[in-house]
């Protein structure tokens, strides 16, 4: 991953297409977005070569976070980091490779399945979900839960296991048309996440050609390994953002709020707590800027995921407090910090990262391993 | 085992302190769980410049040094190495 840095022509370039793509759409679903990015040759801007810079996807997350709601940047932030970089990775069987151009023009929505219904979503290892492989086919059976975009997705990226040993070695991905007999989707409940589509997947002998296989059996885990860098420097860009958009809101509601003859921004202890909220911020970009420029990969990155979820909870909580009432009004901070919550589970909880962290504790301390 | 085949996969075995690792070594006995075992595939591959075969990606592969590196030689980096066993 290269380094964030000032915006080269090339990324103001990426910037101007991405506001024009965003513009022909205004308020818009996630495939509507997801048609526009495509459309607008941004996804193809965004993936070009093999290693998306940093500052595209930061100028993505920013411009999405601050004109849609986090349902709907979450279905497009899944798809951009994870999905489409699974889909393009290495060689590609035709059917793939056509899967993967049409959602390079926004003509072909991807989910990403991962968390199974058989294990913690953190636990890679014990996933239930399985492919069994023959000389033409591939069937698979099992559950997915809480899938971004399952009930809008065209094709859902399945992770899955071939073989029944707890190793890495024996897990594959299958590329599964939403229409493909034996697989059912049903909308996850509750009000949390609009836009996202997010869902759960059942399969019940969903047979598919070998051709839908993505990458080889055996490396399906080691291409998410390759690519979870990325989705976690996706994670902290996106909450950086989100910190600088509310902590800017929140700085214009203090100055405008009355107390004790002035406005709740002159009082100290009001300014103290924004501080501790503007300092958190900043720890999230310089850990995402540890990301870009370092070269510890899986544990650098397991500590920004750690460090996100907790900073970012700590600004959106402590935002809820200074603005009081008003911040459980529609679209106020108190809604987007439960949804936020989502950054501390999604993808890895704190608590796996941690465990992660404290397995490399002498690399993270500069001594010998 | 060629020497640079030993030096990197050393800091994976947290549990092999300076003790001598053989072909014989059990990988996981040393200390190398599942997913640091995606790590040290990756330190293999851009270490080597190679990609393991796809029938050598399973558990057996991972279970000794000595299996690791003979998966590491049918990827065509044998005859390099040749020069430096140790």
């Amino acid at each position: 991953m290269t380094a964030i840095s000032d915006p080269s022509p090339a990324v103001t370039d990426f910037r101007r297409a991405l506001v024009d793509a965003l513009d022909t759409v205004g308020d818009a679903t996630g495939r509507e977005l997801w048609c526009a990015l495509g459309r607008g040759g941004v996804l193809a801007a965004h993936t070009a070569g093999e290693d998306p810079r940093a500052d595209r996807l930061r100028a993505l997350l920013t411009e999405l976070d601050a004109r849609y709601p986090l349902g709907v940047v979450l279905s497009v932030c899944v798809q951009v980091a994870t999905a489409l970089p699974i889909l393009l990775h290495g060689p590609a069987s035709e059917h793939v490779a056509g899967v993967g151009a049409a959602a390079l023009r926004g003509e072909a929505m991807l989910a990403l399945a991962a968390t199974d219904s058989a294990a913690s979503g953190s636990d890679l290892m014990d996933l239930g979900t399985t492919a069994v492989l023959g000389e033409d086919t591939v069937v698979l059976d099992g559950g997915k839960r809480w899938i971004t975009n399952a009930g809008t997705a065209d094709h859902l990226l399945v992770l899955a296991r071939h073989r029944p040993q707890r190793h890495f070695t024996s897990f594959l991905w299958v590329l599964v048309p939403a229409d493909a007999p034996g697989l059912t989707v049903e909308p996850a409940d509750g009000s949390m996440f609009a836009g996202s589509g997010v869902g759960h997947l059942s399969f019940d002998a969903v047979t598919l050609g070998r051709d839908h296989l993505v990458g080889a059996p055996g490396r399906g885990l080691a291409t998410f390994s390759r690519h979870i860098a990325t989705e976690r420097l996706a994670g902290g860009l996106w909450a950086g953002a989100m910190c600088r958009r509310v902590l800017t809101d929140t700085r214009r509601a203090l100055a405008d709020k009355p107390l004790h003859g002035a406005t709740a921004w002159d009082n100290d202890a009001v300014r103290q707590r924004f501080a501790r909220c503007l300092v958190e911020s900043r720890r999230i970009d310089a850990l995402c800027a540890d990301v870009c420029g370092g070269s510890g990969g899986l544990v650098d990155s397991m500590v920004l995921k750690a460090s996100v979820a907790d900073s970012l909870d700590r600004v959106l909580g402590e935002c809820v407090q200074l603005i009081g009432a008003d911040a459980f009004g529609a679209g106020g901070v108190a809604r987007l910090r439960a949804e936020a919550a989502m950054f501390g589970v999604a993808g890895g909880a704190t608590g796996a990262m941690l465990a992660g962290v404290a397995d490399h504790a002498d690399d993270l301390l500069g001594g010998p391993r | 085992m060629d020497t640079r085949f030993v030096t990197m996969l050393r800091p994976f075995l947290k549990y092999a302190g300076a003790n001598e690792i053989t072909l014989d070594s059990s990988l996981r006995d040393l200390g190398l769980d599942s997913m640091q075992a995606v790590e040290l595939l990756f330190a293999i591959e851009d270490t080597y410049q190679v990609s393991l075969p796809d029938e050598l990606l399973t558990d057996t592969t991972f279970a000794t040094a000595g299996n690791l590196w003979a998966a590491i030689e049918s990827s065509g980096v044998g005859a390099e190495a040749g020069a430096k066993l140790c």
